[in-house]
C-alpha cells in the first residue's frame, strides 16, 4: 500500500532529441485503482516501466510512499507487475514461479507456503500448482502471472495490458476477478490498458495519454473518474478517445457567446444552441461541436417536414451497420468533420440515401474552442436518451 | 504427412537411400581402416579391412601391458598411453570448463548489457579468431616461458600453461552462446528483477538455466576441441609424463619406423572420453526449455 507520485516525468530515448513522454505530473492516492489509457504507442507502458525501474527516468522525479526512487533499481523498490506476455519462468513449476521473489528475499519456508497457498486459493491455482507453464492456457498463465506479485505483497501493483491476449469470454471473467482482488486486497494499482471498457469499469480514475504532439507541452490529456472523462472531456482528443463509437465532431462559429447558454453556426448554415459557457470568447471565432452517437436523436419520419425544430439538422444516410439489438447510421453532412454517427437501437429501418432529421439536445451537446479546449457544459447531462 | 506423393515415389526412395549409403561408406571407411590397423600383427598401414592374422598386440601396449610375441619374445611398451590419455582428460576437462565460464559470461554482456563499442568488438572478435592459432604459437611460447618463471605451474611443459591456452579460442562460443541468450525473452529478466532479484540472480536462477542446452553443446565443442589439439601442446610441452594423447600418439610416427598399428590404438583410444562427454551431455540438450514462458 503506497501513494505514488509523479513530477514532471519526461522520457527520452535519444538524449533530448525526441521526446516520448513530456511533464507527466500525477498523484496516485494510497489504495486507489488508476487506469492509463490511450492509443497505442503513446508511452503507457514506458511510463508503466518508469514506475517499475525497469527504465530509467529522463528528467523528473519518482515518489513512492514520499521516497524518492528514481535511481533504485527495479528489485528494491517492492512493486509487483504483471507483464502482457506474462513472462513466466519456464523451467519452474507454478508453486516456484509464485515463490521465486520469496525465496530470493530468503523468507521463510512456512511463510512462502502459506503465500502462495493463499494466492494459489484465491486466483482457483491449487490444482495447477506442480503444473509447468507450458501445460496452461493462457488464463491459466495470466492467473499465476497476477499470483506471482500477489505472493510478494508488493507496495504498487503494475498491470501492463494483462488482459489483452485473452479471448473476449476469458477478459470479461479475469475482468471481474481483478476487480474483486482490488477490493480485498486494496492495494494500489495501475493498469495500463487500450481497451476503454477494461478501463471503465476497472478503474477509480483513468488517466488519458496522447502520442506527443510536435511542440505539445506534455501527453498527459486528462485524469479523472470514468464518468467525468465522458461527460466532462476536457478535450477533443479525449472527447474523442473516449466512448465508442466515436463523438461526432462538426465545424461551426460562434454566434452569440453566454455565460449559461451559446448560439452558434454550423459552417453549413443551420443554428444550434448548446449549454456551455463561452463566455470568454469572441463572437465569430471558430468552435467545434460535438456530439456523442447515443445521444443524437433521430426525428419520427413524419415530422421531417414540419417547421424547423430547435437544433435539427437534416443528413444522408450513406451507410447503415445493423447489429440486430442496435445499429449505428452513417450520415452525410457539409459540416462534419469525420463523419456522423447515430446509434438507434433496434434493426434500424431506415435505407441509404435516406434524408434524416436529426436532432442535437442542447444540454448533450459539446463544443470545444478551436484551439480544442473544451468548454465547460452548464447543465447536467441527461442521462436516458437512447431511442428506437 | 498426407501430402499428394509421385506415383514414382518407391524409386526415388531407393535412389536416396543407395546414395546415402555410398556416402555413409565414404566416411565411415577411414573409421573402420583405423580400427583395423589396430587390430593387425605387425605395423602396417595397408591390408584387407578384416586382418588377416588378427593380434591384440597394439591393444595390449596400449594399455601398458607388455606383449609377448609368437617367437616367445617380449615387447615392452615404448610410451606410457593411459597417462597421455588422463593428461588429455584433466586438460580438456579443465579448459572446457574454463572456456564454458568465460563464455557465457562474456555471451550475457553481449547480449543484454549496452557499453560502447559493443558491435565493434563482437566482430573484432570473430575476425580475430579467423587467423590459426599457429601463427600465434611463438609468442604463446614465450609468454608461458615468462610466466613460468613466476608461476611454475603454468610455464612450459606444465598442463596448466595449454589449459590455460585452450582458453584463448572462445570468441566462436560466445557468439554461440550470444545468439541463444537472444532467444530468450528479455521480459523473463525483468520479471525476476520486478521479483527482488539482483541481475546476476536473474542471470544465475533465470536465464542459465533456459540455457543449458547450448551450454552443453559448447562444453562438447570445447572439448572436442582441446583432445584433438596438436600444435600448441607440441610446442608447450616436452617430456614424456606431460604429453597428451594427441602429442604423444605422433611419437609412435619416427621416421625410421612409423608405428601404425599403435599409433591406430592410441587414436580409437583418443575417442573415448569424447564419446562418454557427449553421452553425459546429451541429456542436457533438449528442446522446448523455454516454451510457455511468454506470449505475444
Ligand atoms: N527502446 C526504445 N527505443 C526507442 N524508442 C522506443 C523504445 N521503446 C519504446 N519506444 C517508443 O516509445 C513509444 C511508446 O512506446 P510504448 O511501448 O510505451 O507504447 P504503448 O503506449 O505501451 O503502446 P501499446 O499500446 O502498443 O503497448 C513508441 O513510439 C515506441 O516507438
Ligand atoms: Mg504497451
Amino acid at each position: 500500500m503506497a501513494e505514488v507520485k509523479l513530477n514532471g516525468i519526461s522520457k527520452s530515448y535519444d538524449q533530448g532529441k525526441t521526446w516520448i513522454i513530456k511533464d507527466v505530473n500525477l498523484e496516485i492516492h494510497n489504495g486507489e485503482f488508476v487506469a492509463f489509457i490511450g492509443p497505442s504507442g503513446c508511452g503507457k507502458s514506458t511510463l508503466l516501466r518508469m514506475i517499475c525501474g525497469l527504465e530509467d527516468i529522463t528528467t523528473g522525479e519518482m515518489h513512492i510512499d514520499g521516497e524518492l526512487i528514481n535511481d533504485h533499481p527495479p528489485h528494491e523498490r517492492q512493486v509487483g507487475m504483471v507483464f502482457q506476455s506474462y513472462a513466466l519462468y519456464p523451467h519452474m513449476t507454478v508453486a516456484e514461479n509464485m515463490a521465486f521473489g520469496l525465496k530470493l528475499a530468503r523468507a521463510d519456508k512456512s511463510i512462502i507456503k502459506q503465500r502462495v497457498d493463499e494466492a494459489a486459493r484465491m486466483l482457483q491455482l491449487e490444482p495447477l500448482l506442480e503444473r509447468k507453464p507450458k501445460a496452461m492456457s493462457g488464463g491459466q498463465r495470466q492467473r499465476v502471472a497476477i499470483g506471482r506479485s500477489i505472493v510478494q505483497e508488493p507496495r504498487v501493483f503494475l498491470f501492463d495490458e494483462p488482459l489483452s491476449n485473452l479471448d473476449v469470454a476469458l477478459r470479461v471473467q479475469m475482468r471481474q476477478e481483478l476487480s474483486q482482488l482490488h477490493r480485498r486486497l486494496k492495494t494500489t494499482s495501475i493498469y495500463v490498458t487500450h481497451d476503454q471498457v477494461e478501463a471503465m469499469t476497472l478503474a477509480n480514475r483513468i488517466v488519458v495519454l496522447s502520442p506527443l504532439q510536435p511542440g505539445a507541452k506534455t501527453n498527459l490529456e486528462q485524469v479523472g473518474g470514468p464518468l467525468e472523462l465522458y461527460h466532462h472531456p476536457a478535450n477533443l482528443f479525449v472527447a474523442g478517445f473516449i466512448g465508442s463509437p466515436k463523438m461526432n465532431f462538426l465545424n461551426a462559429e460562434l454566434q452569440q457567446p453566454g455565460e449559461e447558454w451559446s448560439t452558434i453556426k454550423l459552417t453549413s448554415g443551420e443554428t444550434l444552441k448548446v449549454a456551455a459557457n463561452t463566455s470568454s470568447s469572441a463572437c465569430g471565432s471558430q468552435v467545434i461541436i460535438g456530439i456523442r452517437p447515443e445521444h443524437v436523436l433521430l426525428l419520427p419520419d413524419k415530422k421531417q417536414d414540419q417547421t424547423e425544430k430547435d437544433n435539427t439538422v437534416i443528413a444522408t444516410v450513406s451507410t447503415l451497420e445493423r447489429l440486430g439489438s442496435e445499429s449505428f447510421i452513417y450520415l452525410d453532412h457539409d459540416s462534419v468533420r469525420e463523419y456522423l454517427i447515430v446509434r438507434v437501437t433496434g434493426s434500424g429501418l431506415q435505407n441509404e440515401n435516406d434524408k434524416l432529421g436529426i436532432h442535437l439536445p442542447p444540454k448533450q451537446c459539446h463544443l470545444f474552442s478551436a484551439e480544442g479546449l473544451a468548454f465547460s457544459r452548464t447543465h447536467k447531462p441527461e442521462l436516458n436518451t437512447c431511442q428506437s | 504427412m498426407a501430402m499428394v506423393q509421385p506415383r514414382n515415389l518407391k524409386y526415388r526412395v531407393w535412389y536416396a537411400r543407395i546414395a546415402l549409403w555410398l556416402f555413409l561408406a565414404l566416411i565411415l571407411f577411414p573409421f573402420l581402416m583405423i580400427i583395423s590397423v589396430s587390430f593387425r600383427s605387425g605395423n602396417f598401414a595397408t591390408g584387407s579391412l578384416i586382418p588377416e592374422n588378427p593380434s591384440l598386440e597394439h591393444w595390449y601396449l596400449a594399455f601398458g601391458i607388455p606383449w609377448e610375441n609368437p617367437d616367445g619374445s617380449v615387447t615392452e611398451p615404448f610410451f606410457p598411453v593411459l597417462l597421455w590419455l588422463w593428461n588429455s582428460i584433466k586438460v580438456a576437462f579443465f579448459s572446457s570448463i574454463l572456456v564454458l565460464m568465460l563464455s557465457t559470461t562474456g555471451a550475457y554482456a553481449f547480449a543484454r548489457l549496452r557499453f560502447k563499442f559493443r558491435e565493434h568488438m563482437l566482430t573484432a572478435m570473430m575476425i580475430l579468431q579467423m587467423f590459426p592459432a599457429v601463427l600465434a604459437l611463438v609468442a604463446i611460447y614465450t609468454l608461458f616461458d615468462k610466466i613460468g618463471d613466476y608461476i611454475p605451474w603454468l610455464g612450459i611443459n606444465s598442463l596448466g600453461s595449454v589449459t590455460i591456452a585452450y582458453i584463448g579460442g572462445i570468441a566462436l562460443h560466445i557468439w554461440l552462446i550470444k545468439g541463444y541468450f537472444e532467444t530468450i525473452d528479455n521480459s523473463l529478466e525483468e520479471a525476476a528483477a520486478i521479483d527482488g532479484a539482483t541481475p546476476w540472480q536473474a542471470f544465475r536462477y533465470v536465464l542459465l538455466p533456459l540455457s543449458v542446452p547450448i551450454l552443453a553443446v559448447v562444453f562438447i565443442l570445447a572439448f572436442i576441441a582441446s583432445i584433438g589439439e596438436y600444435p600448441v601442446a607440441s610446442i608447450l610441452l616436452h617430456s614424456m609424463d606431460k604429453l597428451t594423447l594427441a602429442v604423444g600418439s605422433q611419437q609412435y610416427l619416427n621416421p625410421q619406423n612409423y608405428l601404425w598399428g599403435d599409433f591406430a590404438a592410441a587414436a580409437i583410444l583418443s575417442g573415448l572420453p569424447i564419446t562418454i562427454i557427449f553421452l553425459a551431455c546429451q541429456r542436457w540438450i533438449v528442446g522446448g526449455l523455454t516454451s510457455g514462458g511468454v506470449k505475444g
